[in-house]
């Protein structure tokens, strides 16, 4: 990865643990539900203010996710393991996850209370509020971008975060995603070894 | 991603509560901030300048920062009261290439909010961010206390991201600090601030006063 890349994927941990702490003081005031709604509207906020993508085949656009040129791939380092399955390396909320953790204590359990919140309203892939804001601005961003004139969709698979807690999608959902990403279960739980995220993409 | 998301929401917010909205808005994040990193004392300046080199001060979150030991301030009986800090780069560098590079361009915002602060608050920003640092360290100085004395921050100067600078004139004379050596402190630093004991009988309020 390129030093400019790095860049731009490296975190603020000023900003993050000012953004956290401010959470926090909104979850004081309005609960887990007004925290996440802070939450997804920033996310979806900030895929609306990126450009929309256009992309002729799924392989221009898989080119694209790799070399962090799409705005999906912006903020994340991405690989694919196969055409269906991207896979987050690192997690980019973790160096401001460390300086909180350095400089104000233990993470606060309204970012795991926001989480169980949002998987029982939305969708049930995440782990912490960090996630809420991944996992929104992931969605938000697929439908900005067309291959050969259809909307990306993306599924959350599973995640990991840096203290090892896992979040797999419900068991139900699992073989249908498995089947999308083109990988098993044994392959799933090899790549969560040692990367952050796994999520499917494709086109209806 | 949560700064540049952050960033994204200020347009939209100044948009609909005002650049004054903003503000307030950064100052509380600033704020809020500071109060959560919790109190800290030292024995003197010495254990201070030490601290903050290592990056154990709350002012280190801010990145690579430098105790100018050779910039004492001292009040009018000859001691000293504090000293000048600088700050290598500004954290939101960063911020800034990445929204470059990601979204496109910093809201039309990011200048009004700078302006506006400028006009109602202190005129020390050069860009919206300044809000949240500058209101960051002076809470951060009420946290600290050397030698059982509380302390203050005091902003001096700064540089932002395409080189317009501001520099605190009458916060410098008050210090006793030629303008022109802290405008040279901005070729190798990007903000320049003092921090100095509360309440200090500084030379140059007591020629204002007279």
């Amino acid at each position: 990865m390129g030093e400019r890349r790095k860049g731009l994927i490296a975190d603020n941990p000023f900003v993050d643990v000012a953004a956290c702490l401010f959470l926090e003081d909104i979850a004081d005031k309005q609960g887990a539900s007004g925290m996440n709604n802070y939450l997804v509207s920033l996310a979806t906020s900030l895929a609306k203010s990126m450009p929309e993508e256009e992309y002729a085949t799924w392989d221009d656009f898989l080119d694209s996710l790799v070399k962090g040129e799409s705005i999906i791939s912006a903020f994340e380092d991405v690989i694919t393991v196969t055409p269906h399955c991207a896979v987050t390396t690192e997690c980019p909320f973790t160096k401001g996850w460390l300086e909180y953790t350095k400089r104000i204590g233990t993470f606060s359990k309204i970012h795991t209370d926001v989480a169980e919140y949002y998987n029982s309203v939305y969708k049930p892939g995440t782990i912490n509020s960090m996630c809420i804001i991944h996992q929104t601005f992931r969605n938000a961003a697929a439908e900005r971008i067309k291959i050969a004139g259809k909307i990306l969709k993306i599924s959350q698979v599973a995640a990991v975060w840096e203290d090892g807690t896992r979040k797999i999608a419900p068991d139900e959902w699992v073989p249908i995603l498995l089947e999308k990403a083109q990988i098993t279960g044994t392959d799933l739980n090899m790549i969560l070894r040692n990367n952050a995220d796994v999520w499917v993409m494709y086109t209806e | 991603m949560l700064d540049v998301a952050l960033v994204s929401l200020i347009q939209d917010m100044s948009e609909k509560a005002g650049v004054e909205g903003t503000i307030q808005y950064w100052a509380r994040v600033g704020e809020s901030l500071a109060k959560r990193m919790g109190k800290e004392a030292y024995m003197g300046w010495p254990s201070f300048n030490v601290a903050l080199r290592e990056g154990r001060t709350a002012f280190s979150i801010e990145g690579s920062v430098t105790a100018l030991t050779d910039l004492a301030i001292t009040d009018v009986d000859g001691d000293v009261v504090g000293y000048i800090y600088a700050l290598e780069t500004c954290v939101f560098n960063p911020t800034i290439v990445r929204i470059r590079y990601s979204v496109g361009e910093l809201p039309r915002a990011d200048s009004a909010v700078a302006e506006e602060y400028n006009n109602s608050v202190r005129d020390t920003a050069v860009c919206n961010f300044c809000v949240i640092h500058q209101r960051f360290r002076e809470e951060v100085a009420k946290n600290i206390s050397i030698a059982d004395q509380a302390l203050d921050c005091v902003q001096l100067a700064n540089r932002g991201f395409t080189g317009d600078t501001k520099i605190a004139e009458d916060a410098l004379k008050k210090i006793g600090i030629n303008p022109e050596y802290v405008r040279s402190l901005l070729r190798n630093y990007a903000c320049v601030y003092a921090i100095l004991m509360r309440g200090a009988r500084l030379k140059g309020e007591e020629e204002e006063a007279e």
